[in-house]
């Protein structure tokens, strides 16, 4: 007994660790079939943590993620091809900078104004960059782009687990230990009292959107290089961001280990969709039902599920111990 | 000259069909309170309907144009009260949750049509299809000029709704000020359900024409909430009045990108005017939004 530790903090940590381990040990005990849909499935969670750390918490909805993500995998198809043929970490930086200067030329007029304006403009952003993408020579228009192939799939997996882990990390030190976190809490919580402590809130949405652009950009680029083809419709589609945002939503906006477990759970159904029926169109249905019925019933996520009832046990207990009869708690 | 001028023409006739469900898109904003995602999803269901009335019932297509309205109405009028109670409820963000559930919704239909329909796109056959119409040193096809003509039909009975009868009186008091007009005895709850539903049924009419026009598939949904979005950001959120205009403008700077620059650019170039608006006007080029 004195092996499973009882401090919930501690017990926390090692599962962490035995996470990491079996993380770790992965790629040696499956086979390449499974190493791939392991190696989606970090993606995902990782993606689901970019869209969630400023969808849950800032508060504002990103409906055009996909762009980021598209940008990171052009910008790398593109500096790998013919003319550059740039090493594969040298683009991993490019793909960030031109991503966090997208971010902040649609971030800086929109984040000023009311969330629905950018949700529009964001949705936008990604929808045009589908057309460019499409209209325009150098990024290979409707055909696409490919890359030089990179047969490894343990390279892979252990890029995809790598950027997931620092997401994750960063998440953590940023948004649950620091004083940035606070902020960028009170902004979504009232922002005119957060503007009246004297937080610069448009400078602080700004940071937590760049921050959230540039993490999927790098998520793109890896995908980029391991699927070695690329087309508008594969990177910026709007499916990308759909799932994105039913995952942290499924999970829990706003909280740390919400996106893993929705993302995870959702690109298992998303395999197992695909396994029997092999129809995307099919799937875009089950998303959208899976939003709607995840706004109407489950509005916390899954996570939110565990944080209610360990309150409800609590409550009840207190009720008990006052001795409160009515039971109403607002 | 004639070129300039034609494209003008077809520019103005365009956004005015376009007008009639961005007019409505931002009466239920300015009820609701919600960014409807939804939109061009029920402007494509107003084609199909339009299609099946002409191939399965072998009908004109502008028959579907009230059919439309009774339909999606009655789609509209239940899901309004959903969309209104997550707006209103008490979870810790009541606006992205609505938002969510729009784009769910959009998401749900966009992939309900392509399994039951399919890539494949349907046009809505009428008898005018096909003639055109000469007017001095232009020709117009006879389509979109009844097409125009049946569009500021339902927006002029929309305007005369709105502005001259008792229950249209509620909706603008509602749209200015919910809690005043909640004192004064409108039941907000019942209207934005109300609202909801006139809104779905417009946009499907406005659908309909759309298909008759050009062609409809699944996909092309997005396309028609951009346009909703562009109009919206143009007239500023919930602006009604507004709205008659930029839908003129965005028809006028799609005609004219489409023909003098290539139609794959157009979508390109209503991006970039509406980023500009944002930059430089935020609550609309007419400064009327909330």
């Amino acid at each position: 007994m004195a092996l499973i530790p009882t401090n919930p903090q501690w017990r926390g940590l090692v599962l962490l660790a035995i996470i990491i381990v079996v993380l770790g040990v992965l790629p040696w005990t499956v086979n390449n079939y499974w190493l791939r849909i392991a190696t989606g499935a970090l993606m995902w969670a990782g993606l689901a943590c970019s869209w969630n750390m400023l969808g849950g918490y800032a508060g504002y909805i990103n409906f055009g993620q996909s762009a980021f993500f598209g940008l990171g995998a052009y910008v790398t198809a593109f500096l790998m091809g013919d003319p550059f043929g740039l090493p594969f970490s040298a683009t991993i930086p490019a793909g960030m900078v031109v991503t966090a200067l997208c971010a902040v030329i649609i971030g800086a007029p929109t984040l000023r104004l009311r969330g629905a304006y950018f949700a529009i403009a964001t949705w936008a952003f990604a929808e045009v960059l589908i057309q460019f993408a499409s209209a325009m020579d150098f990024t290979g228009g409707i055909g696409g782009i490919g890359l030089p192939p990179y047969l490894n799939e343990r390279f892979f997996y252990f890029a995809m687990f790598g950027t997931a882990a620092l997401s994750y990390f960063l998440t953590w030190a940023l948004f649950e230990r620091s004083r940035f976190g606070l902020k960028v809490k009170a902004l979504r919580d009232h922002e005119p009292a957060a503007e009246a402590m004297g937080i610069n809130t448009a400078l602080v949405k700004l940071q937590t959107f760049v921050l959230s652009a540039v993490t999927a950009s790098v998520f793109g680029a890896i995908f980029a290089y391991w699927v070695t083809f690329i087309n508008p419709k594969s990177v910026f589609g709007g499916d990308i961001t759909d799932q994105m945002v039913v995952m942290v939503l499924l999970g829990g906006l706003g909280t740390l280990w919400g996106p893993a477990i929705g993302g995870v759970a959702l690109f298992v159904v998303n395999r197992l969709i695909w396994m029997y029926w092999g129809d995307t169109a099919f799937y875009i249905a089950i998303l959208g039902t899976a939003i709607v019925l995840v706004v109407l019933f489950l509005p916390n996520g899954i996570a939110g599920l565990f944080a209610r009832r360990k309150n409800d046990a609590l409550d009840k207990v207190l009720d008990k111990l006052v001795g409160s009869g009515e039971g109403g708690h607002p | 000259m004639d070129l300039f001028l034609q494209t003008l023409l077809n520019g103005l006739l365009i956004g005015g069909v376009i007008a009639t469900f961005t007019i409505a898109f931002q009466l239920a904003f300015g009820v609701l309170h919600v960014i409807d995602f939804a939109v061009g999803g029920w402007v494509v269901l107003g084609g199909y309907l339009g299609y099946y009335v002409t191939a399965w019932l072998g009908l004109d297509g502008f028959i579907a144009i009230p059919l439309a309205f009774v339909l999606f109405g009655a789609v509209g009028y239940l899901i309004g009260p959903v969309l209104y109670n997550v707006r209103n409820s008490r979870t810790a963000r009541p606006e992205l949750m609505a938002l969510a559930l729009s784009f769910g919704l959009f998401t749900l239909l966009r992939g309900g049509m392509l399994t039951a329909w399919g890539f494949n796109t349907r046009n809505v056959t009428t008898t005018l299809s096909g003639e055109s119409l000469a007017i001095g040193p232009v020709t117009v096809p006879l389509i979109r000029v009844v097409a125009a003509v049946f569009a500021a039909a339902i927006a002029g009975g929309l305007f005369l709704f709105l502005y001259r009868s008792r229950y249209g009186l509620a909706i603008r008091a509602t749209a200015e000020n919910r809690h005043n007009a909640a004192l004064m005895g409108v039941n907000i709850g019942r209207l934005s359900a109300n609202v909801y539903g006139l809104y779905a049924g417009i946009t499907a009419m406005a659908g309909v024409l759309m298909g008759a026009i050009y062609s409809v598939n699944p996909e092309v949904g997005l396309r028609y909430t951009l346009f909703a979005f562009f109009v919206a950001v143009l007239a500023g959120l919930g602006s009604v009045e507004g709205a008659l205009v930029a839908a003129l403008l965005l028809g006028v700077i799609e005609a004219f990108v489409s023909t003098y620059v290539g139609a794959s650019y157009s979508l390109l170039a209503i991006f970039t005017t509406l980023f500009l608006v944002l930059l430089i006007s935020p609550r609309g080029i007419l400064r009327r939004g909330l």
